[in-house]
């Protein structure tokens, strides 16, 4: 399976809004920005916007958060962290 | 084709200021190791004025900084620079990196077929953070630092004398370094930004011919 594969193949559902909603909440700075290429910048504000509206931005938004918590669920992160000094 | 490079800067919104300011680097690498490069600036980014470029000086390393999709790459104020089906011959038998949203799933598969270039670039939209107090002066953002000066690697290693692959190896294997240093600083925003920098890194790709140099 291809890193774009699992990316498309993940199915945003509301669980997975709430999920990230709460981590968006928790992690994300209010003094930063994110710039996610042609969708433009936004703050955290507007992120959870995004993702509570599921529009395009707010599912890619969704799909990152979910393709990182299973790339540390399977190790792969850890072990791509652990390769480097 | 001669050896040099095409260095796109639009610069019409925060996000290409930033790739933009951050390309510096790039050139001044090219200006220590004596290779041409031409930037083409601002308004200049259009469809005409690139073909125009590559044509005339016809080098073999271009480096795109802009928005992007699956089968686009865009200059200043979203205008398309090369488009899958229209002028994308223009990337055949030549090296590719373009820090675009996505190309890299159809119009740089697409690039290589038939032909011995290669593309390294993304697809998955690239992203970073930064800080908005300092979007005036984007070079002394550090939190956008981490985002860019490692995905500059892939041209200046390239640059540099190595091969496609070992610079697309050397931008990812940054990547992971300025996570791992990310997560040890404990703060706040240091998951966000490890999140966003492993979405580039699987994002980032090589495409067609590994070997190619500059």
């Amino acid at each position: 399976m291809t890193e774009k594969t699992s990316f498309k193949e993940i199915i945003v559902n509301e669980e997975m809004k709430e999920l990230v909603i709460a981590r968006i909440n928790a992690q994300v700075p209010s003094n930063l920005k994110l710039a996610v290429g042609g969708y433009g910048t936004m703050n955290k504000e507007e992120m959870v916007k995004h993702v509570g509206k599921g529009d395009e931005i707010g599912k890619q938004i969704v799909k990152k958060h979910i393709l990182f918590l299973r790339s540390l669920a399977s190790g792969e992160f850890t072990r791509a962290i652990a390769s480097v000094e | 084709m001669r050896r040099g490079i095409i260095l796109t800067l639009p610069r019409y919104d925060v996000v290409t200021e930033y790739l933009s300011v951050f390309s510096q680097e790039i050139e001044i690498e090219a200006e220590k190791k004596g290779i041409f490069l031409k930037p083409l600036k601002e308004e200049k980014v259009n469809r005409e004025e690139f073909e125009k470029v590559i044509n005339k000086l016809g080098c073999n390393f271009i480096v795109f900084n802009g928005h992007g999709s699956g089968d686009s790459l865009k200059g200043d104020k979203d205008k398309v620079l090369v488009k899958l089906g229209e002028n994308d011959s223009i990337l055949k038998n030549r090296l590719v990196y373009a820090r675009s949203c996505e190309a890299a799933s159809i119009l740089g598969r697409e690039s290589v077929k038939n032909s011995n270039g290669c593309f390294i670039g993304y697809n998955l939209p690239f992203e970073f953070y930064f800080d908005p107090e300092w979007s005036g002066n984007p070079i002394k953002d550090n939190f956008a630092r981490p985002f860019l000066e490692s995905s500059n690697l892939v041209p200046i290693s390239l640059i540099k004398g190595n091969s496609a692959l070992e610079a697309h190896e050397r931008a990812r294997k940054q990547m992971l370094k300025n996570i791992k240093k990310i997560i040890r600083s404990k703060t706040q925003e240091a998951f966000s930004i490890a999140e966003s920098l492993w979405n580039n890194y699987l994002g980032q790709v090589i495409l067609g011919n590994q070997e190619a140099t500059l």
